[in-house]
């Protein structure tokens, strides 16, 4: 089984037990949503690959010719484009791009060996994943634990601290962030390995049955690899969580100021709740459900920050996959990339919708 | 809390069968006297081999002689009759060993599997080579001629449609066939007879590929490890973009025996974390590709040495004839005369690279400084008469647009080419129009002729021989100069007499002879300004303290690495 589909099967039946769950016990007006969402899905991923495939083709420039760069003889180049069907009439190609999306088989890339794409994917996929889900957390926890702190100190040292952060963390580029904590905290103070995913020695020595290091490092028992691959995670996750980290502890913040302006706040208070319990429990409760609807937005932007981060760290996951294969107009590789992400942004921000509804009881659908 | 536990268990169980499934199909096959990891899963992350070295746990960089290597560079194909990259030719060539080979650190041939250098008809048109006895690829199976023939008919047949296009430069303009005639000899027979066949010969494309891993009719670009050979080394595993691991062959017997116990190349996505990963000993050598500034900044670095090689890697503006202005020949000669490579070297590149005065460079046979003789630039002086002849001055000034791609090259290719700009217009009659073009769009405009007047390249040979640096400029093959057309036609009496002296020197067996026949073409060239060369690159490789080259061959301070950049990892040693 490959890691893509086993990362898929980890992901997606707990998913799908879930949904199944929440549609049988959901209201009608759920069920309904539910099913809306799902069907729009198709129409969604439709015209967005449809948008890809057309303006991939409009681009100047040639897979062909930027593989073979100048060495290729007009001869060479000819040959490849018939063998690799970019002579084919346009209308042709956009029915076979359709039917490897419907088939999810995706094809073969026009450049790198021409390997299937979802072997590609398959190799890429899980590593991105593994940088991706800690630094969303990562970024979470910053944001929600820093912005419900700055909201119960506000207008203090400590809130005007928090808020300068939030701004400047935000607009420091990613690539910079990344270069200083590599020069601090892998050249100078040499507690952190700087790039990769694993040390090249130990990765000899690990069995890869997700890809997921950390994750095949504690299936095989492999402790040498659990701490190579935690600790190479620590750079890029921490880059690319604090960069989220900004956002996340502003709407905290704010929604925490405005949960604790309201009345059920003042009457706990005067109950004799002590105030810890009142901001923790009472207000963050409340305040927490955009933060969760802005985690949903945020994933396009996780996934595009990734690339960065990838590219820094030389991470070889789906971000530096993509950027690669632009330059080089892999038509099918990104096609079917940006497709995946498509349906992925679509899903999470689908998983999201169903979890704000169970949060706020009020949300009726 | 109960019911996580149950689903983290679940989950757990599920891992643990799929895992188990993966160990399961994974076998150990054994093939002559040597025990062979043979990976069955078809669909893993990253071709593994199923044995594992006994370095479990082991810290990271405290293995036993095992050298790790940094590089930019991508694995773009492994299958011999297919790649054509610096960085694929660098690995086949550890794995394998061809018929011919250069020594470590030179440009000299020397025999690798052949007993003696190739017997030549004196037509010059059959190449006969015997084998040595007793080669056995890594996996113990033998290596006969029969079996190297059908190999390289490989080059003949699916070569041509394989998708990096080696067979079509190296192979089928120079291959009639290739026959065994007994189980140690070869025997090639040319289409026409080549001077520097021997040269081709030692490419990568000539090397031996397993028969079980590349069959005859399918080219295998990413075939799973390992990956055997007839070298020194044969690759255990490999990940893209991660990591790819050789270990010794155990049946190679012949000259470049390895010095460590596992080579271990890693990828890099970015040139500046490996600086720093070198720095930081995460690797043990930085190799391509370092650009001049980050090389400066490791000069000061402790515990690390700095090792530079003058490469074949040129670059040079090309002069697109089909289009106005640069048609005209006053116009090419006024650019020529007006370029002042000395300053392109000293300011953008600070002495890092060297000016290049010839297309080929020096070293090379035959190679002189014909553009340095010939319009002595920077003269602007003569930059501007060649102008007025063509009715150019201060009131009708010549408008020239330069293309170039900002990223492909290096960050400094915008530097140096606004210092051409300014170069340019410092003679008063010339006005320039720079244009950045992201590589794809620019590489296909600008071979295609389509589009641009005038624009960079760059170009590095696939076989060290002077024949390599003319004749794809001047036979059309793709790069943009049309001194011929896309039919073969010479577009003046220069350009044919071109064609005709490098068809002469492509079969001249006479050294001195070839050497006067490329510096009358270099004279030639240089006078219809075909392509202006304008330097070349050194490469940088930063090896840590401790790990060192062979002083059996040449060039031990740059881990004998020489101009045509092979690098042989058996030469490397861990003090």
């Amino acid at each position: 089984m490959s890691p893509l589909a086993l990362i898929f099967l980890i992901i997606g039946i707990p998913a799908l037990i879930g949904l199944a769950y929440i549609f049988v016990r959901g209201s009608a007006g759920l069920r309904r949503y539910i099913l809306t969402r799902i069907g729009l899905l198709i129409p969604m991923v439709f015209i967005l690959a449809s948008l890809v495939f057309f303006v991939m083709r409009v681009l100047p420039g040639d897979p062909v010719r930027s593989s073979l760069g100048p060495k290729g003889s007009a001869e060479t180049v000819a040959r490849m484009r018939e063998q690799l069907g970019l002579d084919d009439p346009l209308i042709v190609q956009y029915g076979r791009f359709l039917g490897d999306i419907v088939t999810l088989d995706f094809g073969n890339s026009l450049t790198g060996g021409r390997r299937p794409i979802i072997d590609e994917m398959s190799e890429r996929f899980p590593a991105t994943l593994e940088l991706v889900i800690p630094a969303a957390g990562l970024a979470l926890l910053i944001g929600i634990v820093g912005g419900t702190l700055a909201a119960a100190r506000r207008k203090r040292p400590f809130d005007y601290a928090l808020r300068l952060y939030s701004v400047v963390i935000y607009s420091i580029p990613v690539f910079w962030l990344g270069l200083i904590f590599q020069l601090v905290f892998g050249v100078r103070l040499g507690w952190t390995p700087i790039a990769g995913r694993i040390d090249p020695v130990i990765a000899t020595t690990l069995e890869r049955t997700t890809n997921i290091l950390w994750l095949d490092a504690i299936i095989t028992g492999n402790w040498a690899a659990l701490w190579s691959s935690l600790s190479h995670l620590v750079l890029p996750v921490v880059t690319l969580g604090l960069i989220l980290s900004g956002v996340f502890l502003r709407l905290t913040r704010v929604n925490v100021i405005e949960t604790l302006q309201m009345e059920y706040i003042g009457a706990a208070r005067a109950r004799g709740i002590r105030e810890r319990i009142v901001v923790g429990s009472h207000a963050l409760k409340n305040a927490i459900i955009p933060v969760i609807t802005l985690l949903g937005l945020q994933v396009a932007i996780l996934l595009a920050g990734a690339v960065l981060t990838e590219t820094v760290f030389s991470w070889p996951g789906m971000g530096q996959y993509l950027v690669q294969r632009i330059s080089s107009r892999d038509y099918t590789a990104v096609q079917s990339v940006i497709t995946m992400f498509a349906m992925l942004v679509a899903l999470i921000s689908l998983a999201v919708d169903i979890v704000y509804s169970l949060v706020d009881p009020r949300v009726r659908y | 809390m109960k019911r996580w536990i149950s689903v983290v268990a679940v989950l757990v169980l599920v891992l643990a069968a799929c895992t188990g499934g993966t160990t399961e199909d994974t076998t150990a096959t054994t093939a002559g006297d040597t025990t062979v990891p043979d990976t069955t899963e078809g669909d893993t992350t990253s071709t593994t081999a199923a044995e594992t070295p006994d370095t479990t746990g082991a810290p990271a960089g405290e293995a036993d002689g095992t050298i790790i290597i940094g590089t930019t560079d991508t694995i773009a194909s492994l299958d011999p009759a297919d790649a054509y990259a610096i960085h694929d030719w660098e690995l086949l060539k550890n794995i394998n060993e061809g018929l011919l080979r250069w020594r470590p650190g030179e440009l000299e041939l020397t025999t690798g599997l052949a007993e003696e250098m190739p017997e030549v008809s004196e037509d010059g048109l059959v190449y006969t080579v015997r084998m040595r006895e007793g080669v056995q690829f890594s996996d113990g199976t033998e290596l006969t001629a029969e079996m190297y023939a059908e190999q390289l008919n490989r080059l003949l047949t699916i070569g041509p449609d394989c998708p990096n296009g080696v067979a079509n430069a190296l192979a089928t303009p120079f291959l009639e066939s290739i026959e065994a005639l007994d189980s140690s000899t070869l025997q090639f027979t040319l289409t026409r007879p080549v001077a520097y066949f021997p040269q081709l010969l030692a490419t990568a494309a000539f090397l031996p590929a397993h028969p079980d891993t590349f069959p005859a009719d399918e080219c295998v670009t990413f075939p799973e490890a390992p990956v055997h050979g007839t070298g020194p080394w044969y690759i255990t595993e490999y990940t893209q973009g991660e990591q790819t691991v050789l270990e010794p062959n155990p049946n190679y017997t012949g000259e470049l025996q390895p010095q460590v116990d596992r080579i271990i190349i890693r990828y890099f996505s970015d040139p500046q974390t490996m600086a720093l990963a070198v720095q930081n000993g995460d690797i043990d050598i930085a190799w391509r590709i370092l650009g001049a500034e980050l090389v400066s900044e490791l000069e000061g670095a402790e515990g690390l040495t700095i090792g530079a090689i003058e490469g074949g890697s040129i670059r040079y503006l090309i002069l697109n004839y089909a289009m106005e202005p640069m048609d005209d020949i006053n116009v090419r000669k006024a650019v020529a005369s007006a370029i002042d490579r000395d300053e392109i070297v000293d300011v953008v590149y600070g002495g890092q690279v060297e000016p290049l005065y010839s297309m080929v460079p020096p070293g090379f046979i035959g190679a002189t400084e014909i553009f340095d003789e010939m319009y002595q630039s920077p003269d602007l002086d003569a930059a501007r008469a060649y102008l007025a002849e063509s009715g150019y001055d201060e009131n009708n000034p010549l408008e020239l647009e330069l293309w170039y791609p900002p990223e492909h090259y290096g960050a400094a290719t915008a530097d140096w080419m606004q210092l051409i700009e300014q170069q340019l217009e410092a003679t008063g009659v010339i006005d320039v129009t720079l244009q950045p073009q992201e590589w794809s769009t620019y590489v296909t405009a600008l071979t295609g002729g389509e589009a641009y007047p005038g624009g960079v390249l760059g170009w590095f040979f696939d076989f060290p021989d002077s024949s390599n640096y003319l004749e794809p400029f001047v036979f059309n093959g793709g790069l943009g100069t049309m001194v011929t057309s896309p039919e073969g036609e010479p577009i003046n009496d220069q350009a044919a007499q071109l064609v005709d002296l490098l068809n002469e020197a492509s079969v001249e067996q006479d050294e001195d002879a070839r050497a006067a026949l490329y510096e009358e073409i270099q004279e030639i060239y240089a006078d219809l300004v075909v392509t202006l060369p304008i330097y070349f690159e050194t490469e940088h490789v930063v090896p840590r303290d401790g790990v060192s080259g062979s002083d059996e061959y040449a060039s031990p301070e740059t881990l004998n690495i020489g101009p045509n950049l092979e690098f042989y990892y058996s030469v490397l040693s861990e003090n």
